[in-house]
């Protein structure tokens, strides 16, 4: 019996008796325990919070919510200190991304090329990812203070001193500071991540635009970015979304101060709930992140989808 | 028909699962505070920052012992909770009607909770007529005539300086400014005070003694003040100290005690629980307290009411405690463990505690002319009004604005704030 006729052959009791995993609600099954989770955990809470943004809600007494409209949205919008708070997370998250993936990129290069000790940096370079966010803060902390601080000591010696030393109470170093070390904890993700899709571009085609006679920065564009692109986009992606999120760094750095120069979303929201206790406010402020978030997410499909269209072409 | 069978039953795994994941997430505990009883004994939870202080956390645990060691249905625990977040921690779980039975708050965060209907009204718990009460410090307990706490502990701001590098402390503030300049040289400063953001409720206790001390106030009781040209004066003074750099710019509050601890800064304005804390931990400094030597004798204090939680389950077996802890022998035991500070009634110190530490009848002669560091008038939104005014005069003190602008700026944000 051929292939084609085994296929036309009339099937057998057993033979048509269906897998019970082959319904077409099987998917549904699956995927029910996770929907369920995500609805109750996150679908719950977000539609919480787009409520709790349509109210005035004290965190003293958060039973008793007055609703409003609008009104949190007006006010934050009107706030001079919540527009400088949207332009710092622009400047962070935007600083943070360039930084983290500019710097991964520039060593997951470096760590492509052969030398001797090349596993034992590979290892080094990855200390600040695995070191907890609280750890990297308390130690950029110390390593900041103006009284004992090895920064202030070797600035000082170079003639760059900080008037006073307190950069972290400047505010105009305290954003630079918080940004320094916040690419010193990424880059090493973002260089292991880049190194791994480095190691993916094809040799021969490496070697074929070298005899053509394309130089290293042409070998580079023509090459080696075409294929490391969609990484970098995703890795960009995540930078984004999780700049956006930081928290503890710059919590634990210098609580969104001096004078909110280092005062980024999640810290607004934070200081609005649990200083000022006014659930609404920090509520309409997490939509706004929320929304960002999307938009971010949204673009970079765009992007992705036009980029994939162009690459069928 | 298996089939159906077999969908039957991985739909209805699925759906008790999902049940399951609900009731667990519905299953929280109906019970309001933390107190629990077993076996007819009530366990009571006492939240305190202080329980963490090295110097004190340990007698005062002695002394929670002693309580329980008198009662055979009532045990009290420590919860001891960090001072930066002990506010914001105790009152987020008061507001959604859970937390400790018994809280020793700080003023401003007793204000807001009071306001907040979330402490149980003492009166008909507590009989304090058959008590000496403090009448400086208790007045702050009442609000509308219904009393909601009762002084754990009420400490006055006095100056405390290195007295090997200091002999004869500074008189007025002229002799203040220039001993900070003469000791400043190397890593030693003249002076320490908070001055970042980050310890804003540091900040806020700092700066009130230089506003009450150049005879300012933060409000006259129905309207805020704090563009008051007294008070510029006084943050004036302040700042003057800052730009001089005779203090560890951009130190905060842990760091530049131990440099007083270390002999490294001479001069700190500080409360009467530092100096316990100093004897246990640095029993060789060499250290002394005068009044603060500004123009006018008034200066800032931190009272520590403790109150009930009005989610408490067990309002009366708290307020056993707040009576036990009322009496004589108890107040006096209290007494001797919080050291400078004062305690709910009058109390003698005992010859012993005034030999190890003289200056102790410097603090307590400083009772009549202390205030706690509320505003006025606008207790229950003192927290707002803090973080505006701080944040006004660290933007003056890193020079993004000049000082009056400053505090026109807060006394216009603070007074949107309070309508």
């Amino acid at each position: 019996m051929t292939l084609l006729e085994q296929r036309r052959a009339p099937r057998t009791e057993a033979g048509r008796r269906r897998s019970p995993l082959g319904s077409r609600w099987t998917p549904y099954l699956f995927l029910g325990p996770a929907a369920i989770f995500i609805l109750l955990f996150q679908g719950v809470p977000l539609a919480q919070e787009v409520y709790l943004s349509f109210t005035r809600t004290s965190l003293l007494n958060p039973t008793n919510s007055t609703w409003v409209g609008l009104e949190n949205y007006v006010d934050i919008f009107g706030d001079e200190d919540f527009r400088r708070t949207l332009r710092t997370t622009f400047v962070y998250v935007v600083a943070c991304v360039a930084g983290s993936v500019g710097a991964g990129l520039l060593v997951a290069l470096l760590l492509n090329r052969s030398f001797r000790g090349r596993g034992v940096v590979r290892a080094l370079v990855t200390i600040p990812w695995a070191a907890p966010g609280i750890a990297v803060a308390l130690i950029a902390t110390w390593m900041l203070n103006p009284q004992y601080g090895i920064v202030n000591r070797f600035l000082d010696a170079v003639g760059l001193g900080v008037p006073g030393g307190a950069i972290l109470d400047s505010s105009t170093y305290a954003l630079p500071a918080i940004l320094v070390t916040t690419v010193w904890q990424l880059f090493p993700l973002t260089s292991v991540v880049l190194l791994s899709a480095l190691q993916a571009v094809p040799r021969d085609l490496l070697e074929a635009a070298t005899m053509d006679g394309a130089g290293r920065w042409w070998t580079f564009r023509a090459v080696t970015w075409q294929v490391i692109k969609p990484t970098v986009g995703l890795l960009a992606l995540l930078m984004t979304i999780w700049s956006i999120r930081r928290f503890e760094l710059i919590w634990l750095m210098t609580k969104g101060g001096p004078v909110g120069s280092t005062e980024t979303l999640v810290i607004d929201l934070y200081a609005q709930a649990f200083d000022s206790k006014q659930l609404g406010t920090a509520a309409a402020i997490g939509m706004v992140g929320v929304v960002i978030s999307l938009i971010v997410i949204a673009g970079s499909r765009l992007v992705t989808r036009a980029a994939e269209k162009e690459g069928l072409r | 028909m298996r089939t159906t069978r077999v969908r039957r039953a991985m739909v209805a795994a699925a759906t008790a699962a999902g049940l399951v994941v609900t009731a667990a997430c519905g299953s929280d505990s109906d019970s309001s505070s933390d107190s629990g009883s077993d076996g007819g004994v009530t366990t009571l939870t006492f939240a305190a920052s202080t329980f963490g202080d090295p110097g004190r956390g340990p007698k005062l645990q002695e002394w929670l012992d002693e309580f329980n060691a008198s009662q055979d249905e009532i045990i009290v625990e420590a919860a001891s909770v960090p001072y930066p977040t002990f506010g914001q921690t105790v009152l987020t779980q008061m507001g959604g009607g859970e937390g400790p039975d018994l809280v020793r708050f700080d003023m401003p965060e007793f204000e807001a909770a009071s306001d907040a209907g979330l402490i149980a009204p003492l009166d008909d718990l507590v009989d304090v007529e058959q008590y000496d009460l403090l009448e400086e410090p208790d007045r702050f307990m009442v609000h509308d005539d219904v009393r909601h706490g009762v002084i754990f502990e009420a400490s006055n701001y006095a100056m405390f300086y290195n007295a090997d590098l200091i002999p004869e402390p500074p008189t007025t503030y002229d002799d203040f400014f220039a001993t900070a300049q003469s000791l400043t040289a190397g890593d030693v400063f003249g002076l320490a005070f908070r001055q970042t953001e980050a310890e804003e409720a540091g900040v806020w206790q700092d700066i009130f003694n230089y506003v009450y001390g150049f005879g300012g106030a933060w409000s006259d009781g129905e309207n805020l003040t704090i563009n008051a040209p007294e008070n510029l004066e006084g943050l004036q003074a302040y700042k003057d100290l800052y730009d001089a750099n005779v203090i560890p710019r951009g130190a905060d509050a842990a760091t530049f005690r131990r440099m007083f601890a270390e002999g490294k800064v001479a001069m700190e304005l500080n409360n009467g629980g530092y100096a316990t804390h100093l004897r246990a931990e640095s029993p060789n400094l060499n250290f002394s307290v005068a009044p603060i030597p500004f123009p006018v004798r008034s200066q800032g204090a931190i009272l520590a009411p403790i109150v009930i939680n009005e989610a408490s389950e067990a309002k009366e077996e708290a307020a056993t405690f707040i009576q036990w802890a009322l009496e004589a022998e108890n107040q006096a035991a209290l007494q001797e463990i919080l050291g400078a500070s004062s305690v709910a009634t009058a109390t003698e110190r005992s010859p012993e505690s005034l030999q190890d530490m003289p200056f102790l009848t410097v603090f307590d002669e400083l009772t009549e002319t202390s205030l706690p560091q509320v505003v006025l008038g606008f207790e229950a939104q003192t927290p707002d009004i803090r973080k505006i005014v701080v944040q006004n005069v660290i933007a003056a003190l890193q020079g993004d604005v000049d000082l009056e602008t400053a505090l026109d700026t807060a006394q216009e944000q603070a007074t949107d704030l309070v309508g």
